[in-house]
C-alpha cells in the first residue's frame, strides 16, 4: 500500500514532471519567442535610445545677463545663425565643410514654454523692425546640430553626428535671486540695509527706509503691515532700475518681473533690521523670515535646479556701455551683481567623470554686447575693460579649473563703422538709426578709454552710447543675422563639441 | 582712427555729426564713409621696398657686369661677322642667319623678362607675407581690408580662387579687426590652396620614395630626387601664384641641393648597412626601402619649406603642415613596392 502509493506518486509525479515537461517546452518555444522578441524589441529599444545619448551629444548652453544685456536677442541671433549658417566663418565646424544643418526640436522639458524664436525674429524683420518687448518668463527650445566628425575613426563608426543645443531664456531680474540661496534672511537684511546706507540708493529707498522707522519688528504679525512694507520695498527696487544710475542689483528679483506668482504671498516680504536680542518667532520678523525661506525654495530653488543646476556651458552677457552711459555707481553695482550672482554656478573641469556625477560648467565666455554701438576700433578697448570688470568673477572661475575667455560681441549689428573728419581729426564713427528716430545719423559716441581712468573729472557726461533700431531689411538674405564676432563665441562655446 | 590711442589728455566728448544739414539722410554718410575708405586705401602699404635688391659690395656686380658686357659684345661681333659671311656667300643663307639670329635674340629677352616677372612676383608674394605679419601682430583696425584688396589684385587672372574671393568679400564687414581679417582670408582662400599643394607634396615624396627604392644606382637617385623636387617646387610655387622661372628663387634651390646631398649620404649609410647584413638581398631590399622612404620624407620636408616660402600669408600655429600624414602615407609604400 505504501509502497505502492509512494509508486503511484512517483509514477504521478514522474507523469506530471513529464507533462509538466512537455507544455513547459511547449510554452517555452512559444512563449520563449513571444518575450524573446520582446526583450529584443526593447533591448534595442533602449540601445537605441542609449546610442542616441552616447551619440547624440547634448549640451546645456546658459546664456546668463542682467536684466537688459540682450539675451532674448542673442539667443534668437544664435538660433537664427546656426540655421541659416551663412555668417559664421569663424566657427570651425563651419570653416571645415563639415557642418550640415541645424533644426529645431521640441524641448525635452514638457514644463516650460517654448522659447517663441519666429516670433522675435519676426519682431526683428518686420518692416519697421524693432526690438522684441522685454521677457517675463522662462522659455526653453532646443536646436539639433548636424555635422560630421571631424576625426576619422568616430566618422567610421557614425558618419553623421548631431548636437542637442539646450538654449534657455528668462527675465534676467531672476538672475539676481541666485545669490540669496545662500544667504539667511538676517544675513541678506543686513546687507540691503547696508546697501542703502549710500547714495544713490539712500535717496531712491527713502520712503521705504521711512516706514522702517515707524515700525519695530518685534510687532505681532499682520498681514496689512507685511503687504505695505513689501509695495514700499517693491517700489524701492523699481526706483533703483528706473534711476539715471540703473542699478544692477535688485533683489529679489520676482518683485520687479513676478511672472505667475503676482500677488501671492510669496511676495510680500522685505528686509527688516534684526534688532537687538534674538528675534521672536512669532512676530513680524518671523514672518517675514518665514516668507523669505519659502521664496528661497519654493522660488529660487526650483528655477536654479530646473534650469541652471545642468550647465555644461555659460555665456554672461555684460552691458558694459549701458553701465558707461549711467556713471560710476551702476559700474560699480553690475561688478558686485555678477560677481555675487556667479557664486552660484558650478564652475570646474568638466571631465568624463564629472559627466557621471553632475555636471559642471567648463567653459564660460564674458560678452560685452552691443559692440555694434561703438566703432570696430574700439572693440579691443571694450574687451579690455569688460576683463577688467569681471576680473573678480574670472579669477575665481579659473580657479575652479574651468577656461574662461572675454569678449566683445554684438548678436545684431545694427551700425556701419565709418571713418569721418572732424575740426581736422580723424574720427571712427558709427553710422545707424538710433533708437526712435527715423534717419540714420553718424555719431561719435566717446571713446573708451584703455586704462582705469573711465570717468574724467571735469566731463560730465563722457559717454553717450546711444541705442540703434535693428536696420531695415536685416535677415532678408537668407543667411542669418548680421552680427560681430557671434561666430567666435560659438566656436569657444560649443565648438569642441561639434569636432 | 588713432584717437583711441590719446585718451583723457585729448578727451573728446560724444557728438553727432550733422549730416543732414550738409545733404539729405545717409547718401552723405555714405559719401564720407567712402571717402574715407579711399583715403585709407592711398596711404596703404610701402610697397616701395618690392624694387629693392639686397644691395653688397659694388665690386662683384660690377666684375660680373663688365664680363657679362664682354660675352654680349663678343657675341654681338661674331654674329655680325657671321651675318655678313653668310650674305657675302648667298643672299638666301644671309636671309636664313638673321632670321635664326632674330629668333634667338627675341626668346632670351622674352626669358629674361619672365624671369625677372617671376621674382618680382616671389618678392611681391615675401612683402604680402611680411605686410600680413605685421597687421596680425598690431591688430590694429581698417588697413587689413587693403591687404584683402591688394591679395584679390594678385590673385585676379585665377578662376579657381575666384568662388573663395567672391565669398570673402561677402564675409569680410567692417566689425572684424585686422587680425580677424587676416584669419578670415587664410581660412576661405589659402586653406583650400594649401590642401592643393599638401596633395602635391604627398604625391612626390610617394614617387621619389618608390623610385629611389627601385632605381639599381647611386646616381639614377641623385637625377631622380633633383628632377622631382625640381618639379614639386614649381607646381607648389605656381599653385601660390609665384610661377617661379627657370632661377626660381635662391632659397628654394638652397634648400634642394641640401636635400640632394642628403640623398648623397643616406645611400652611403645604405651600402654600409647591407655590409653590416652580409650584403643578404632581404636586407638590401629593406635598406632600399629605407632610403626611399628618408628620400620621400625629404621631399615632402622641401614641399612645405616651398609652401611656407610661396604663401601669402605666413602659416599660423594652428595650420602649420606637419609630416605626420606624410609619414603615415610613407609607410604604406613597402607595401605597394613588394
Amino acid at each position: 500500500m505504501l509502497a505502492f502509493s509512494v509508486k503511484d506518486g512517483y509514477n504521478r509525479e514522474c507523469v506530471t514532471s513529464e507533462s509538466g515537461r512537455r507544455s513547459l517546452k511547449l510554452l517555452d518555444w512559444n512563449q520563449l519567442a513571444h518575450v524573446g522578441e520582446q526583450a529584443l524589441g526593447q533591448a534595442l529599444g533602449h540601445v537605441n535610445v542609449i546610442a542616441g545619448r552616447v551619440l547624440e551629444g547634448n549640451l546645456r548652453l546658459g546664456v546668463t545677463g542682467l536684466r537688459r544685456a540682450g539675451k532674448t536677442v542673442f539667443v534668437t541671433s544664435l538660433i537664427d545663425n546656426l540655421i541659416r549658417g551663412g555668417r559664421l566663418p569663424f566657427m570651425d565646424v563651419i570653416a571645415a565643410n563639415r557642418f550640415l544643418a541645424a533644426r529645431l526640436r521640441s524641448s525635452p522639458d514638457r514644463v516650460s514654454p517654448r522659447f517663441s524664436y519666429e516670433k522675435y525674429l519676426a519682431a526683428l524683420t518686420a518692416s519697421p523692425p524693432h526690438w522684441p518687448a522685454a521677457t517675463t518668463g522662462v522659455s526653453q527650445l532646443r536646436l539639433a546640430i548636424r555635422y560630421l566628425p571631424s576625426s576619422g575613426l568616430r566618422r567610421s563608426i557614425q558618419p553623421m553626428a548631431t548636437l542637442n543645443l539646450d538654449v534657455i531664456d528668462y527675465p534676467g531680474e531672476w538672475l539676481m535671486d541666485l545669490p540669496m540661496l545662500n544667504q539667511s534672511y538676517h544675513d541678506w537684511s543686513a546687507h540691503t540695509l547696508e546697501l542703502t546706507e549710500h547714495q544713490p540708493r539712500r535717496q531712491l529707498a527713502a520712503r521705504w527706509l521711512h516706514w522702517l522707522g515707524t515700525i519695530t519688528p518685534d510687532l505681532r504679525p499682520d498681514e496689512s503691515l507685511a503687504r505695505e512694507g513689501a509695495a514700499l520695498y517693491t517700489d524701492y527696487l523699481h526706483a533703483c532700475r528706473r534711476s539715471q544710475s540703473n542699478l544692477s542689483l535688485v533683489q529679489p528679483g520676482r518683485f520687479i518681473e513676478p511672472g505667475d506668482l503676482a500677488g501671492t504671498p510669496l511676495l510680500t516680504f522685505c528686509p527688516l533690521p534684526a534688532g537687538s536680542g534674538e528675534p521672536r518667532a512669532h512676530s513680524l520678523w518671523g514672518l517675514m523670515n518665514e516668507r523669505f525661506e519659502a521664496y528661497k525654495s519654493t522660488v529660487v530653488r526650483r528655477f536654479f535646479v530646473e534650469h541652471f543646476a545642468r550647465l555644461d556651458r555659460q555665456i554672461v552677457l555684460v552691458d558694459v556701455l549701458g553701465m558707461l552711459n549711467a556713471g560710476p555707481a551702476a559700474l560699480y553695482d553690475m561688478r558686485m551683481a555678477l560677481t555675487a550672482c556667479l557664486e552660484a554656478f558650478h564652475h570646474g573641469r568638466g571631465g568624463w567623470l564629472s559627466r557621471l556625477t553632475g555636471h559642471q560648467i567648463d567653459r564660460v565666455l564674458f560678452a560685452a554686447t552691443k559692440a555694434d554701438h561703438v566703432a570696430a576700433s574700439q572693440h579691443t578697448h571694450m574687451r579690455n575693460l569688460l576683463d577688467m570688470l569681471v576680473s573678480e568673477a574670472r579669477n575665481a572661475i579659473r580657479f575652479e579649473g574651468a577656461t574662461v575667455e572675454t569678449m566683445a560681441l554684438a548678436a545684431v549689428k545694427c551700425t556701419e563703422t565709418v571713418a569721418t573728419e572732424h575740426q581736422g581729426r580723424k574720427l571712427a564713427c558709427i553710422q545707424g538709426t538710433p533708437l526712435g528716430r527715423q534717419r540714420a545719423t553718424v555719431l561719435f559716441p566717446g571713446s573708451i578709454p584703455d586704462g582705469p581712468d573711465l570717468f574724467p573729472e571735469n566731463v560730465s557726461q563722457p559717454y553717450r552710447f546711444l541705442d540703434f533700431e535693428p536696420p531695415a531689411g536685416v535677415g532678408r538674405d537668407g543667411r542669418g543675422l548680421p552680427n560681430i564676432r557671434l561666430d567666435q563665441a560659438l566656436n569657444f562655446l560649443l565648438g569642441d563639441h561639434l569636432a | 582712427m588713432s584717437n583711441a590711442n590719446h585718451p583723457a589728455s585729448a578727451w573728446l566728448p560724444p557728438i553727432e555729426l550733422d549730416v543732414h544739414h550738409t545733404d539729405t539722410d545717409s547718401a552723405a554718410a555714405s559719401a564720407t564713409a567712402t571717402a574715407g575708405a579711399s583715403a585709407r586705401k592711398t596711404e596703404s602699404l610701402g610697397l616701395a621696398a618690392l624694387a629693392a635688391w639686397p644691395q653688397g659690395s659694388w665690386t662683384v656686380p660690377a666684375f660680373l657686369g663688365g664680363i657679362a658686357a664682354l660675352v654680349v659684345l663678343a657675341l654681338a661681333f661674331d654674329a655680325a661677322d657671321l651675318m655678313g659671311r653668310s650674305f657675302a656667300a648667298s643672299y638666301a643663307l644671309g636671309t636664313l642667319v638673321t632670321v635664326i639670329l632674330a629668333v634667338t635674340v627675341g626668346t632670351a629677352i622674352k626669358l629674361a623678362l619672365d624671369e625677372m616677372v617671376s621674382i618680382r612676383r616671389l618678392r611681391h608674394i615675401d612683402s604680402l607675407r611680411a605686410e600680413a605679419d605685421r597687421l596680425l601682430k598690431a591688430n590694429g583696425h581698417g588697413e587689413a581690408l587693403v591687404f584683402a584688396d591688394t591679395l584679390g589684385d594678385f590673385y585676379a587672372g585665377r578662376p579657381d580662387l575666384a568662388p573663395a574671393l567672391h565669398a570673402l568679400g561677402h564675409t569680410v564687414n567692417d566689425a572684424h579687426s585686422d587680425g580677424e581679417v587676416i584669419a578670415l582670408i587664410d581660412r576661405q582662400v589659402l586653406s583650400a590652396l594649401d590642401q592643393r599643394a599638401y596633395r602635391c607634396v604627398l604625391v612626390a615624396s610617394r614617387d621619389t620614395a618608390i623610385a629611389t627604392a627601385l632605381s639599381p644606382s647611386a646616381a639614377l637617385d641623385v637625377v631622380i630626387v633633383l628632377w622631382r623636387n625640381l618639379k614639386l617646387v614649381r607646381e607648389v610655387a605656381t599653385l601660390y601664384g609665384a610661377r617661379p622661372g627657370q632661377l626660381g628663387s635662391w632659397r628654394l634651390m638652397r634648400r634642394m641641393l641640401a636635400n640632394l646631398a642628403v640623398a648623397g649620404v643616406t645611400d652611403s649609410v645604405g651600402h654600409v648597412a647591407i655590409d653590416a647584413l652580409g650584403g643578404s638581398l632581404a636586407a638590401a631590399i629593406s635598406t632600399r626601402l629605407g632610403q626611399g622612404m628618408i628620400n620621400g620624407l625629404l621631399t615632402a620636408r622641401i614641399g612645405i619649406a616651398a609652401m611656407t616660402l610661396c604663401r601669402p600669408v605666413g602659416f599660423s600655429s594652428e595650420n602649420k603642415p606637419n609630416l605626420r600624414r606624410i609619414r603615415a602615407e610613407l609607410m604604406s609604400v613597402p607595401k605597394t613596392v613588394l
